[in-house]
């Protein structure tokens, strides 16, 4: 009998799962996914709301490739529960799906702040798609939009926003923004880069409630000043979905608990993605990254394992990167580590600025900030990731770097960083071609 | 599958690639949009061209979120415009720092060896850049190891 795959969840980690089920198994097997909504890419959702793209363009895979994948689709159900001893999945309508071995990716689900009002009409997370539809439907030119929270969510979608013609304020509870993606001195520069295109920011602003005003709502604030606004967006966080495994026997901490090839304390129950609690490649400790980068890297290694073949994860490094205004911002790896070595280069004239982080001579973290028309600010994203992916040893090229922080393509290719990185593969092998897939028959 | 074969001891810094590699991509000359780059070393007397080694894992395939990077018939992995939305997660992704991103279009870009044949290798004049069925290597790292230092040691760096 056929190997029956249960893949819970039509996510980055899910699609990423089956498809590499699909390139690696021998024999044919089941795959059978359950996923609350039809799989699409929130990545594309900024270029949805900003009408750059069509809606049918976020989708990741339509009903016809799921069924040349040979993928039976549940879509617009969820799993309820997981009874780990009998391998058998129950779904939120009571269908019950048997399994030889399945995957949890079942990702995240927006918070919003626990204010009265948080749920009132015209008040919107951005999270799936059905958020961004209504989001769409209510930004007009000229509409005074307020985003509570000033994280990563917020700005990817802050384009998109004044692309529209709407007049943006961004508040945000912490003392500044981007608190955990970059750190004081690039939040401060991303600050004043804002403030000069035109988006109102208030830091420090502990939302207490929102009101209906007329047609508009009315957000108060602990310390005064009340916000009016046409549409607010709460991008206040987001909470992986993990009740349904109450009493399942899967032992979970922040995420579920995962080894190196991102199975869970019961052996044929994977999970990846928002999801996992796996392993960071710089502190080689569980955790919870909840970025693209991650999902999709867990899904393939569970994809996988699931086929047959035994593929150890090294751990999956932080990345982030947003584009606001055309200003290039990113960061890497343990880029907040205090125990860590910085050399840091701001040039307020250019908006540029850099910090690395060192341990040793190897570097373990990055921040930089620099306008997206300056061709090199982009190699120097990717040049600073291949130094912490790689973790190569800097040598005398870091005293290089501590003169000039802003060389960082000398220092990278002169340390040999290209040399450790081509025999590099997550899966142990060349990656395939989106579509080049082949399909079980 | 034939490759970039980079000599750097033979590059003069003319940058006629840039501009060859330019026209070729997007039917301007304009070297800020060349995906070859070259750069600078030991203060401006050499200098070594710089692209995408087209790596096993495709790190900018793998992480597009929309399938927009494929494998072309040269073996190349290349961007498919009408796919990509600008997420900019390939940029980041690509640990070389060889994936560029165009303001004007909103999309990524880079080197897709031409689809098989590079203008790159036509328009060196010293055989910098071959065209060659190698395996990629490391091309530039002595190179630079042994140019960097001399710097460091001209500026009285330790």
């Amino acid at each position: 009998m056929p190997t029956r795959h249960l893949i819970i969840g039509g996510g980055t980690a899910g699609m990423n799962a089956m498809r590499t089920i699909r390139e690696e198994e021998r024999e044919p097997s089941e795959i059978t996914l359950v996923s609350a909504e039809r799989p699409y890419s929130r990545m594309v959702l900024p270029y949805y709301l900003d009408r750059s793209v069509a809606e049918s363009h976020v989708f990741t895979a339509t009903g016809i490739q799921l069924g040349q994948w040979k993928v039976k689709a549940l879509l617009g159900r969820r799993a309820a529960a997981l009874d780990t001893k009998a391998n058998v999945c129950t779904l939120d309508d009571g269908t019950k799906v048997e399994y030889d071995d399945c995957l949890i990716a079942t990702g995240s689900t927006a918070v919003r702040a626990p204010v009265p009002g948080a749920d009132g009409r015209g008040v919107h997370s951005f999270w799936t798609l059905d958020d961004a539809r209504a989001v769409i439907d209510e930004i007009k030119p000229g509409s005074q939009v307020v985003m509570v929270g000033a994280g990563f969510i917020s700005f990817t979608i802050l384009n998109s926003i004044l692309s529209l013609g709407a007049k943006l304020t961004i508040v945000e509870v912490a003392p500044r923004i981007l608190p955990r993606m970059v750190d004081a001195t690039g939040g401060e520069l991303v600050e004043a880069w804002l403030k000069a295109h035109g988006v109102a920011i208030r830091a420090n602003a502990k939302l207490t409630k929102i009101e209906d005003a007329k047609d508009r709502k009315r957000l108060k604030f602990a310390s005064g000043g009340d916000l009016t606004a046409d549409v607010v967006i709460m991008a206040t966080g987001i909470r992986n979905n993990l009740e349904w495994l109450k009493g399942s026997g899967i032992v979970i901490d922040k995420g579920v608990v995962v080894d190196e090839r991102l199975r869970s304390n019961v052996p044929n129950v994977y999970a990846a993605g928002d999801s996992a609690q796996g392993k960071d490649l710089i502190s080689g400790q569980g955790a919870i990254h909840a970025i693209e980068p991650t999902a999709q890297e867990h899904g393939r290694i569970a994809g996988a394992n699931m086929a047959g073949k035994s593929v150890a994860y090294r751990g999956s490094l932080i990345i982030n990167i947003v584009e606001v205004c055309h200003l290039d911002v990113a960061s890497f790896g343990a880029w907040d580590d205090g125990k860590a070595e910085p050399i840091s280069g701001l040039k307020k004239d250019r908006n540029a600025y850099r910090k690395l982080l060192f341990t040793g001579d190897r570097m373990t973290g990055a921040i930089i900030i620099g306008r997206s028309n300056d061709i090199w600010t982009t190699n120097d994203v990717g040049m600073l990731k291949g130094l912490v992916q790689t973790g190569t040893p800097l040598g005398r090229f870091k005293e290089h770097l501590r003169k000039n922080p802003f060389d960082i393509k000398t220092a990278f290719i002169a340390a040999k960083t290209t040399r450790t990185l081509l025999p590099e593969t997550v899966l142990g092998r060349p990656s395939m071609a989106p579509g080049d897939s082949p399909v079980a028959v | 599958m034939k490759v970039l074969k980079l000599t750097p001891e033979r590059c003069t810094g003319c940058l006629r690639c840039e501009i060859a590699c330019s026209y070729m991509q997007t039917a301007t000359y304009q070297p800020a949009k060349s995906v070859i780059r070259v750069s600078p070393f030991e203060g401006h007397t050499s200098y070594a061209p710089y692209t995408c080694t087209q790596c096993a894992e495709g790190w900018c395939m793998t992480a597009c979120p929309v399938g927009a990077i494929t494998i072309n018939v040269a073996g190349a992995k290349d961007v498919v415009d009408d796919k990509c939305v600008g997420c900019k997660l390939c940029t980041i992704a690509c640990p070389y720092g060889t994936m560029f991103y165009d303001t004007s279009t909103r999309k990524a870009f880079k080197c897709n060896l031409c689809g098989g044949d590079p203008a790159c290798a036509h328009a060196c004049p010293t055989a910098a850049i071959e065209y060659a069925d190698v395996v990629t290597q490391d091309w530039l790292g002595d190179f630079a190891a042994e140019r960097v230092t001399h710097m460091l040691a001209v500026n009285g760096g330790r």
